[in-house]
């Protein structure tokens, strides 16, 4: 009887601190919103996702990659202005900072659609997955918009 | 890799003769193109002839139209797709008196990608009355240098882009009589265009 109750508080502790300790993956963490992906012209080869990712766990998370089921590779790219010229270059992670979000958006930091492996019509999702420095994955649908539809929205809010 | 060599080899050394040929003064003593590119008066514009897919265009060939200029590339999916397309918004926002006295020329600085056919795709998404146009690596060099454009191939590691082309997104207003008058940031909202270029048509009109 008694060991079973020592067996039954230990068991309680242990749940109890495994709970305490316990911190999300980053794919639970991390909320992504406003994803879309930029219509580009026929025969584009390369196309770029946008969203923002809103880090709403207490430990800090890391992007380090994506897929798109719409391209041979996903890149994280960065713009950056240097000398006057308008730079794109790869970023090896983004960091994702506990209870911060950071955006995705034109001019900045993107997902590149590297090797498109059909042609993007407006209104269609494409499936987006992340990839984050834990294992974790999350996988969503962004539509796919012009600049366009993109700017109307920006008008309406 | 060796193959890009020769072609960054020419795209210097144009660099330094379009200095040598604009930029040069004989009391600047320093031999560094690309501060020279800075330092130098500001660009003052003018006439090219390039490339489209119906055969050779000429700046001249637009007096008494306003011309914007943008120089970009096609494999470029953020920058010049904005930049395009806020055009597009401003030449929707003119009359079709005002639109047909207006030119939009997009030249590719990314000539071995971009051939004129495939410019011409690739503008006519935006609007049909922008104009792709390329040339020899030197053709775009000069026409460049005119008008301030810098860009150079990207070094870069770790994608699968092959290469990315850095540069300039400003887009150049030149007048019905072909003077250059302003640049635009990039992603100049498309009023501000639209009222450049009505205050540069009524000017031209009232010499």
């Amino acid at each position: 009887m008694r060991s079973i109750l020592t067996k039954m508080t230990f068991a309680c502790a242990a749940l109890f601190l495994s709970a305490s300790l316990y911190a999300g993956t980053s794919a639970e963490d991390v909320q992504a919103e406003g994803a879309y992906v930029r219509a580009v012209p026929p025969g584009q080869p390369n196309s770029a996702a946008f969203m923002s990712l809103t880090n709403k766990g207490e430990t800090d998370h890391v992007l380090v990659a994506a897929e798109s089921n719409v391209s041979k590779v996903a890149e994280l790219h960065t713009h950056s202005m240097e000398g006057g010229m308008m730079k794109m270059r790869p970023v090896e992670k983004i960091d994702l900072p506990a209870g911060e979000t950071v955006k995705l958006q034109p001019g900045g930091l993107h997902i590149m659609l590297i090797g498109l492996t059909r042609q993007l019509s407006p209104g269609e999702d494409v499936e987006i997955t992340l990839i984050f420095e834990d294992g974790s994955r999350a996988s969503l649908q962004a539509p796919v918009k012009t600049v366009q539809q993109t700017m109307e929205e920006h008008h309406h809010h | 890799m060796n193959r890009w060599i020769p072609l960054t080899l020419v795209l210097m050394l144009s660099a330094v003769l379009v200095w040598m040929l604009f930029g040069w003064k004989s009391d600047t003593e320093d031999a560094d193109p690309y501060k020279a590119l800075q330092l130098a008066q500001p660009p003052r514009g003018g006439d090219f002839t390039l490339t489209s897919a119906a055969g050779p265009v000429s700046l001249a060939d637009f007096r008494g139209k306003v011309v914007l200029i943008y120089f970009g590339y096609t494999w470029c999916p953020d920058i010049c797709p904005l930049n395009l397309s806020y055009l597009r918004y401003a030449l929707d926002g003119l009359t079709a008196q005002e639109r047909e006295r207006v030119q939009v020329l997009f030249i590719s600085v990314d000539p071995e990608r971009d051939t004129p056919q495939r410019l011409s795709r690739y503008t006519a998404y935006f609007a049909p009355d922008i104009l792709g146009l390329t040339g020899m690596p030197e053709e775009v060099a000069k026409a460049a240098a005119l008008y301030g454009a810098v860009y150079r191939r990207g070094e870069v590691e770790n994608t699968a882009m092959g290469y990315a082309v850095d540069h300039s997104a400003y887009t150049y207003l030149v007048d019905t009589s072909g003077a250059l008058q302003q640049s635009f940031d990039h992603a100049t909202p498309p009023d501000r265009i639209i009222a450049a270029i009505r205050s540069q048509l009524t000017a031209g009109e009232t010499p």
